[in-house]
C-alpha cells in the first residue's frame, strides 16, 4: 500500500499530464476524423491556458468558469479561422494551422499582460487528477457516441470523399467547422487544466514542437477509434519516465520505438486488434490475404 | 541600405539551399521529411571530420559532405520511408517516422560531439574580405551566394533536361503509371533522396563555414522557415521554393529595417501572417502548379 | 470492446511506469557499521535544449562530492549524488524533484539548470520543505521574492543577472565613457528578456542612452541584418542578452562589420569558452560580468582548476564551478548543522554560511538566500577570459 501511495506522490504530475495529453490527442483526433489535418491545437491550448490562468489570477474567476471561458474564447477564434481555411486540404491545411499557431505564439510573446517571454508564474496548482480524468471520461464517452451518430457518419463520409459527401447533401462546411471548433474548445479546456497543474506557463510551451507532439499521440494511437489517441498519449507520455533508467540514451530508444510503432502499425496502435482479427479470419479462410 | 540588401540575399540563399531539398522530396513523394534538418547538420559535421582528421581543405570537405550525406539520404529512405511505402501507409505516418529518425540521429550526434558549439580548425576557413566602395563584403558569403545560384541552376537542368529528371517527374506525377511506363522507380526514389540530402548536407557545410559554429540541433530553426518558403513559392515547384526563399529572406530583413521599434517583436508574426495569407488567398503559391485539393 | 483494450493498455503503461520508477534507494538504514550515505539530489538538463550546461554541472558537483568523501565525508557519512535528467522540460523537472524528495529521500537538491524549469520545480521543494540550492538560475524571481509565494527553502549559488549586468555595464562605462548604445536581446527566452530589462535599468542608472532596441528570436539564423541595423545608430557599444548559441553569432557579425572593433557587453550566455572559440578573432570585443575568474590565484581556485583538469582532461567553465561551489557550500552547512539529514536544521545552517572559501571567492548567503560574492568583469585575450581593466 505504501509503495502505491509513494508512487502516486512521485508520479502524480506524469499521470496528470497523461490525462491532459489524452484530451489534447482527442482534440486532434476529432478534426482528423472529419478529414482535417490540424497543427493548430497547441495554439488553442495556449489560449485556454493563458485565458483561464489570467482570468483566475487577475480577475478572480473561479476555476471551472475560467476553464469554460478559455474554451469559449478558443472556439470564438477557431470559427473565423476554420472559415478562412476550410477550402484547404491535407498538408496545406496543416501548414496554414502551423502558421496560425506561430502567430499566436508571437502574439503571446508581445502582449504585455501575458508576461511575454517570462510567461505566467505562480499559477495556483488547483488541478486535481479527478478533474482531468473526469473530463477525459466524459469527453471519451461523448465522442464515442458521436462517432456512431449521424454526425459521426457525416464526418466519416467527408473524410472519405468530400465531393461525394457534398453531392449526397451533407452540409460539408458546417460539419467540418463543427469538428474544427469543437477540437479547439477541447484543446483549450485541456490547456486550462494544464496551466493549473504545473505552476507556470510560457509561450514556448505551445509552439510547433508541441503541436507535432499532439499529432503524433493521435496518429500513433490510431484514428479508427476513440481509444486510439488515449492509448497513444498514455504510451508516449509515460515513455520518458519508463525509459528513465536509460539515462542519456533515453531519447535514442524513444525515437526508435516511435519509428518501430509507426512502421509496423502505420495506422496506429489500435489497429493491432484489427490485425489480429484479420489474421484469424485469414486462417479460417474467410478474409482475403492482404 | 545596400548592405541590408546584401544581407537579405545571403539569408535568402541559405533558406533556398535548405528548402530546395525539402521541397524536392515533398513534390516527388508527398512526404514532409522532418529528418531534413538532420542531413543539413550532418553535412556540417562530415566536413568538420574531414578537415580536422585529415586536414582536407574546406572545398574538398564540402564535396565530401555532399556525397556522403547524399548516400545517407538513401539510407534514411530505406529505413524510415520505404517500409511505409510498401504498406501503402498515409503520408502522415512517413512524417512521424522521419521525426523518430531525426530524434535518434541528433541524440547520437550529441553523445558523440556534445551539444555545445563546435568550430572548424583554426585557419581552415577563408577569411577574405572584398571592398566594394563603402561596403565590406565577406568573401565566403559572396561565394555561398554564387554557389547557391549555380546549384539551383544545376538542379533545374537535371530535373528538366536529363533522363533522370524525367524519371523523377514521372514518379512525382503518378508512381504506378511511371512503373508501367518502364521507369525504374526505385532508382528514381534513390536519386531523389540523394539529391535532396546531398544538397541539404552541402548547405549545412557551407553554413557551418559561414558561422564557424555548428551543433547537433543546428538544423531545427530552418524547418519552419522551409514550410513558409514552400508555401509562398508554391508547393511542388522547385523554382518556387527558391523564389519563396528569397522573398522570405528579403521580407524578414525589410520588416527589420522598416518596422518602427515598438513593433519589432511582431516581425515573426509577419512571416507567418504572410504564409497564412498566401494559403488563404492563393493556395498554390506563386509558382505552384499543383491544386490545393491534392492532399 | 475497444474500451477493454484501452483500459488494459493504460493499466500496463501505468504499471510499467511503476516498475521503471521503482525506488532503488529505499534501503533500511544500518544502525551499526558504516554510516548511511547522505543523499543529495542533482536535477539537471542532460538532454533537451539546455543540455549544453548539464554535463559541466554534473562534473563539477561530482568532483566536489568525491573530494568531500575522500576527506572523511560529513562526520564519517559519505555523500551520495543522485543525478536525474529533466530533459529541459518543466513537467519532467517537477516529476524529478518529486522523485528525489519522495523516492530517494534526499536531504537537499541542487538545480535545475533552467529558470523556466525552476518555475515549476522549486515550488515542489518549497511545499515539501526541502532545501534547494540553485546552481545556474540567474533570472529574477528565483530567491527572495518569488511569484509562487514564499520561497524560503530556496537558495541560490549562481550570481544573478541583476548583479552581474549592472557591474559589467558600469565597468564598461567607466573605462570607455559610453554614452549611446544599442540593446539586442533574445526576446523569446525568459532569461534573456530578464537580462534586457536589467540592462535597460542599468543604462538609465548610468546615464547611458539606448538608441535602439533590437529583439531577435532563438530561431533566427543570421545576424548580419541585426548588426547592420545597430551599426546605423553609430553606437559606442552594443548590449547583448542571449543564450550561448546566439551570442557567438552576434560577436562574429560585430567582428565583421566593425573591423576596428566594437565592445559588446554581454549577459551570462556569453560566458562560455565555446563562445570564445566560435567567435574567433571577434571574441576580444566582449565584456561580461561573471561569477568566476578562472585566472584567480586564490588557492581554493587553483586547486579546484587543477583537480578538475586532472580528472576530466579539460578546464572547468563557470557552470561546473558553480555546481562545485554549491556542493561544498552544502557540505559545509551539513557539517555545521546538528543533523546533516534534518532539513530544517540544514536550512538554518545554510543561512549561516559566511565567507566560505570557494573557487568563486568568499561566499555568503544574503538575507534573501542569494549569493554574495565579488563580481568579476571579464574580457577575452588570446583565447581565454581575462579581467577587464
Amino acid at each position: 500500500m505504501d509503495a502505491i501511495v509513494d508512487f502516486f506522490r512521485v508520479y502524480q504530475t506524469t499521470i496528470g499530464v497523461i490525462g491532459i495529453n489524452a484530451l489534447l490527442a482527442l482534440s486532434v483526433w476529432l478534426t482528423l476524423y472529419a478529414g482535417q489535418l490540424t497543427l493548430g491545437n497547441a495554439a488553442f491550448m495556449a489560449v485556454g491556458a493563458y485565458g483561464s490562468a489570467l482570468l483566475g489570477m487577475r480577475v478572480g474567476v473561479p476555476f471551472p468558469l475560467g476553464l469554460a471561458l478559455g474554451a469559449a474564447l478558443s472556439a470564438a477564434l477557431a470559427l473565423p479561422l476554420g472559415l478562412a481555411v476550410f477550402r484547404l486540404r491535407g498538408v496545406y491545411l496543416a501548414i496554414a494551422t502551423i502558421g496560425f499557431g506561430e502567430i499566436v505564439r508571437v502574439v503571446l510573446l508581445t502582449l504585455p499582460f501575458t508576461g511575454k517571454a517570462l510567461g505566467l508564474n505562480g499559477i495556483p496548482p488547483i488541478t486535481e487528477l479527478w478533474h482531468i480524468y473526469l473530463s477525459l471520461a466524459v469527453v471519451a464517452y461523448v465522442l464515442w457516441r458521436v462517432q456512431q451518430s449521424t454526425v459521426g457518419r457525416a464526418w466519416a463520409a467527408i473524410r472519405e470523399d468530400e465531393v461525394a459527401a457534398a453531392s449526397q447533401g451533407i452540409a460539408v462546411r458546417r460539419y467540418k467547422l463543427a469538428a474544427f471548433v469543437a477540437g479547439a474548445a477541447l484543446a483549450a479546456w485541456a490547456g486550462g487544466l494544464s496551466a493549473h497543474l504545473n505552476f507556470s506557463i510560457e509561450p514556448g510551451d505551445f509552439g510547433f514542437t508541441r503541436a507535432v507532439q499532439i499529432l503524433v499521440f493521435a496518429v500513433v494511437g490510431g484514428t479508427p477509434s476513440v481509444a486510439g489517441p488515449i492509448l497513444g498519449a498514455a504510451l508516449l507520455t509515460a515513455l520518458p519516465e519508463i525509459l528513465r533508467p536509460l539515462k542519456e540514451y533515453r531519447d535514442i530508444f524513444a525515437g526508435l520505438i516511435l519509428m518501430a510503432v509507426i512502421i509496423y502499425l502505420p495506422r496506429g496502435l489500435v489497429t493491432l486488434a484489427e490485425l489480429r482479427k484479420t489474421r484469424r479470419l485469414q486462417e479460417i479462410g474467410v478474409a482475403d490475404v492482404a | 541600405m545596400a548592405e541590408q540588401l546584401y544581407n537579405a540575399i545571403f539569408v535568402g540563399s541559405i533558406y533556398a539551399l535548405f528548402a530546395v531539398g525539402f521541397a524536392l522530396v515533398f513534390s516527388v513523394l508527398d512526404i514532409l521529411n522532418l529528418a531534413h534538418p538532420v542531413v543539413f547538420m550532418l553535412g556540417a559535421f562530415v566536413a568538420l571530420f574531414f578537415m580536422s582528421t585529415f586536414g582536407v581543405p574546406a572545398a574538398l570537405a564540402a564535396v565530401a559532405a555532399f556525397v556522403l550525406t547524399g548516400a545517407f539520404g538513401i539510407f534514411l529512405d530505406r529505413i524510415a520511408f520505404a517500409p511505409l511505402r510498401r504498406r501503402g501507409a498515409p503520408p502522415l505516418s512517413a512524417m512521424i517516422s522521419s521525426l523518430g529518425f531525426a530524434i535518434v540521429v541528433i541524440r547520437l550526434m550529441e553523445l558523440r560531439y556534445g551539444p555545445d558549439l563546435v568550430s572548424y580548425p583554426a585557419g581552415s576557413l577563408p577569411q577574405t574580405v572584398i571592398q566594394i566602395g563603402d561596403a565590406r563584403l565577406d568573401g565566403l558569403r559572396l561565394l555561398i551566394i554564387g554557389l547557391a545560384i549555380i546549384l539551383m541552376a544545376a538542379l533545374t537542368y537535371v530535373v528538366r533536361a536529363t533522363q533522370l529528371g524525367r524519371d523523377i517527374r514521372a514518379l512525382a506525377e503518378n508512381p504506378r503509371a511511371a512503373r508501367l511506363l518502364g521507369v525504374d522507380v526505385d532508382r528514381a526514389v534513390a536519386a531523389t533522396f540523394f539529391i535532396s540530402s546531398g544538397l541539404g548536407g552541402l548547405a549545412g557545410a557551407l553554413l557551418g563555414f559561414a558561422y564557424n559554429a555548428i551543433y547537433p540541433q543546428m538544423g531545427t530553426p530552418y524547418e519552419l522557415k522551409a514550410f513558409t518558403v514552400m508555401v509562398v513559392g508554391g508547393m511542388g515547384s522547385l523554382p518556387g521554393a527558391v523564389l519563396g526563399a528569397y522573398i522570405l529572406g528579403i521580407g524578414e530583413i525589410a520588416a527589420l529595417v522598416f518596422l518602427p521599434a515598438e513593433f519589432a517583436e511582431l516581425r515573426d508574426a509577419l512571416a507567418f501572417g504572410l504564409l497564412f495569407l498566401v494559403l488563404v488567398i492563393r493556395p498554390r503559391g506563386l509558382l505552384g502548379h499543383r491544386t490545393a485539393d491534392r492532399a | 470492446m475497444r474500451f477493454r483494450l484501452f483500459a488494459l493498455t493504460a493499466a500496463v503503461a501505468v504499471l510499467l511506469a511503476a516498475c521503471g520508477g521503482g525506488s532503488p534507494g529505499a534501503q533500511p538504514s544500518n544502525s551499526t557499521g558504516p554510516k548511511a550515505d547522505i543523499k543529495v539530489g542533482l536535477a539537471i538538463s542532460l538532454t533537451g535544449a539546455a543540455n549544453i550546461y548539464g554535463p559541466a554541472q554534473q562534473n563539477g558537483a561530482k568532483l566536489a562530492m568525491e573530494q568531500i568523501n575522500a576527506a572523511g565525508g560529513i562526520g564519517g557519512a559519505k555523500i551520495a549524488l543522485v543525478v536525474e535528467d529533466d530533459a529541459s522540460a518543466r513537467d519532467q523537472g517537477i516529476t524529478v524533484f518529486r522523485k528525489l524528495i519522495n523516492d530517494d529521500k534526499v536531504a537537499a537538491i541542487l538545480g535545475p539548470t533552467l529558470s523556466g524549469v525552476a518555475a515549476g520545480a522549486h515550488p515542489v521543494a518549497q511545499q515539501a520543505g526541502t532545501p534547494v540550492v540553485a546552481i545556474s538560475n540567474t533570472g529574477v524571481g528565483i530567491v527572495g521574492k518569488c511569484d509562487y509565494g514564499a520561497c524560503d527553502w530556496i537558495f541560490r549559488a549562481s550570481l544573478g543577472e541583476e548583479t552581474a549586468l549592472p557591474a559589467a555595464l558600469k565597468a564598461a562605462k567607466d573605462k570607455l565613457s559610453l554614452k549611446k548604445v544599442v540593446l539586442m536581446f533574445e526576446s523569446d527566452q525568459k532569461f534573456a528578456s530578464d537580462g534586457a530589462e536589467i540592462f535597460k535599468k542599468a543604462a538609465a542608472d548610468n546615464g547611458i542612452t539606448i538608441a535602439r532596441t533590437i529583439p531577435y528570436k532563438t530561431a533566427d539564423v543570421d545576424f548580419s541584418a541585426f548588426v547592420t541595423q545597430a551599426k546605423g545608430e553609430s553606437p559606442d557599444a552594443i548590449l547583448a542578452s542571449g543564450l550561448a548559441g546566439t551570442a557567438s553569432k552576434v560577436l562574429i557579425e560585430v567582428g565583421k562589420q566593425f573591423p576596428q572593433g566594437l565592445r559588446v557587453v554581454g549577459s551570462n550566455g556569453f560566458n562560455s569558452p565555446a563562445v570564445i572559440t566560435a567567435a574567433g578573432a571577434a571574441a576580444p570585443n566582449m565584456i561580461v560580468g561573471t561569477a568566476w575568474n578562472k585566472a584567480s590565484t586564490d588557492k581554493t581556485n587553483t586547486d579546484f582548476v587543477k583537480a578538475f583538469k586532472d580528472k576530466y582532461g579539460s578546464d572547468p567553465d563557470q557552470f561546473a564551478t558553480q555546481a562545485y561551489t554549491a556542493m561544498i557550500v552544502l557540505a559545509d552547512a551539513m557539517k555545521r548543522s546538528a543533523n546533516a539529514t534534518d532539513k530544517a536544521a540544514l536550512k538554518k545552517a545554510l543561512e549561516g554560511t559566511k565567507d566560505l572559501a570557494t573557487p568563486l571567492g568568499a561566499f555568503s548567503f544574503t538575507a534573501e538566500h542569494d549569493v554574495k560574492q565579488p563580481v568579476f568583469v571579464m574580457t577575452v585575450k588570446d583565447g581565454a577570459f581575462v579581467p577587464f581593466n
